[in-house]
């Protein structure tokens, strides 16, 4: 598995705030090298499929911007989901404004398997994310928060803007959506 | 597709693929999924979604960071060590609690002002002594005067303390029935029979007395 996709250590992204705090520039570099392939991970699987360094960078340069606001109350990379979501929702609304003739999702959906298809050839991965990508927007985000960055219930439902419950409902609906396109 | 029945290890399936399990309970999982198909088939394709959404697009990490503000400094203390911020704190504290300190001393005052003594409300009811001069201006029901032998009175339970000199055509009563003894009752009751005996001319003008709760007072 790859290394990004192990846990992150709490502890150490308090302490390299501190440190950023102090002036301390090593500890930027830092906690965004452990964040940024997640939250490009996360970008993409939200049908980000252009700009993702960019919306990338638009989280850290806003998450830095306002970091005595963090009270560590959840996880420093919860928040930088929170932030990055938000980002992106935005970015959707503002392009669908620009583009009120056409619907956005249907491009995104067709684009974003292109763009995707690009990256893993495989058949079987390829399935996998069709499948996915029949979710609805906010299943598909509670899916992969929860499989692929391992949130758990509570911090995706921060993440989403849900309920715990609601972030569970929607993982096992995901779930049963996902495995009925593989395997019936 | 059948799901597995033990919700407990379901849950954790996840867990076990983004390998964020403790290893007492990872080991408990995979044993779990060592014996069961559909929980075996479930971790399978939690893996096939991890592996497809894997690849992760570059990021220029030196760049992100060019363009990350600068963190913002603590508040400067003046030089000598003493904060100058904590100096205007003492000084609004201070203000705050003259202020405070005033203001319960004026409503302390204003209460002590307010406040009735235990029988003056009867007390008031001698000064009823020149019925004759004017109208007295008793609540009486129908606003008449010729109701004198109604039973029905009306009797002011506003609360409001007694002034201290009530105009003399007024019957001053301040409290209520339940605060005063027979013998002031009674007293007031002849006072106003008295008031009922004087020969009284209708005013022209419209009562000014409020309207006020009526009490049976179960007399004859």
């Amino acid at each position: 598995m790859a290394k990004d996709h192990e846990p992150t250590d709490d502890s150490t992204d308090l302490a390299l705030i501190a440190r950023w705090k102090a002036g301390d520039e090593r500890a930027a570099t830092s906690l965004v090298a452990r964040h940024a392939p997640a939250l490009a991970r996360f970008a993409v699987s939200l049908g980000q499929r252009a700009d993702v360094d960019e919306v990338v960078q638009d989280t850290f340069v806003r998450a830095f911007g306002s970091m005595n606001s963090f009270r560590a109350d959840s996880s420093l990379r919860t928040w930088l989901f929170t932030i990055e979501r938000r980002l992106i929702l935005d970015r959707r609304r503002s392009e669908r404004r620009r583009r009120d003739d056409t619907s956005v999702d249907d491009v995104d959906a067709a684009t974003e398997f292109d763009a995707l298809d690009e990256i893993v050839a495989e058949e079987a991965e390829s399935r996998v994310r069709r499948a996915v990508d029949q979710l609805s927007r906010l299943q598909k985000e509670v899916f992969l928060l929860r499989v692929n960055e391992g949130l758990s219930y509570k911090e995706i439902a921060e993440v989403v803007g849900s309920t715990e419950g609601a972030a569970r409902v929607h993982y096992h609906n995901a779930m049963r959506a996902v495995k009925e396109s593989l395997y019936v | 597709m059948f799901d597995c029945a033990n919700v407990e290890m379901r849950e954790l399936l996840a867990d076990l693929a983004a390998g964020t399990l403790d290893d007492a309970t990872r080991v408990r999982v995979e044993r779990h999924v060592a014996s069961c198909a559909e929980c075996a088939s479930e971790l399978e394709t939690l893996r096939l979604v991890r592996s497809a959404y894997a690849a992760t697009p570059t990021v220029d990490v030196r760049r992100i960071v060019a363009a990350l503000p600068k963190p913002v400094p603590f508040p400067q203390r003046a030089h000598g060590g003493h904060p100058v911020k904590r100096w205007i704190d003492w000084r609004v504290a201070a203000a705050l609690t003259m202020i405070s300190v005033g203001g319960l001393s004026l409503a302390v005052a204003h209460r002590r002002s307010m406040e009735v003594p235990p029988r003056d409300s009867t007390a008031a009811v001698p000064s009823v002594d020149t019925p004759r001069a004017t109208p007295a201006k008793v609540a009486v029901a129908g606003g008449a005067p010729s109701v004198s032998h109604d039973t029905t009175r009306h009797v002011g339970q506003s609360g409001r303390p007694p002034e201290k000199s009530p105009p003399k055509a007024q019957l001053a009563f301040a409290g209520g029935l339940d605060d005063m003894d027979d013998a002031s009752i009674k007293a007031l009751l002849g006072a106003l029979e008295e008031m009922d005996r004087a020969p009284v001319a209708p005013s022209e003008e419209p009562d000014p007395t409020p309207v006020l709760p009526v009490i049976k007072t179960g007399q004859p």
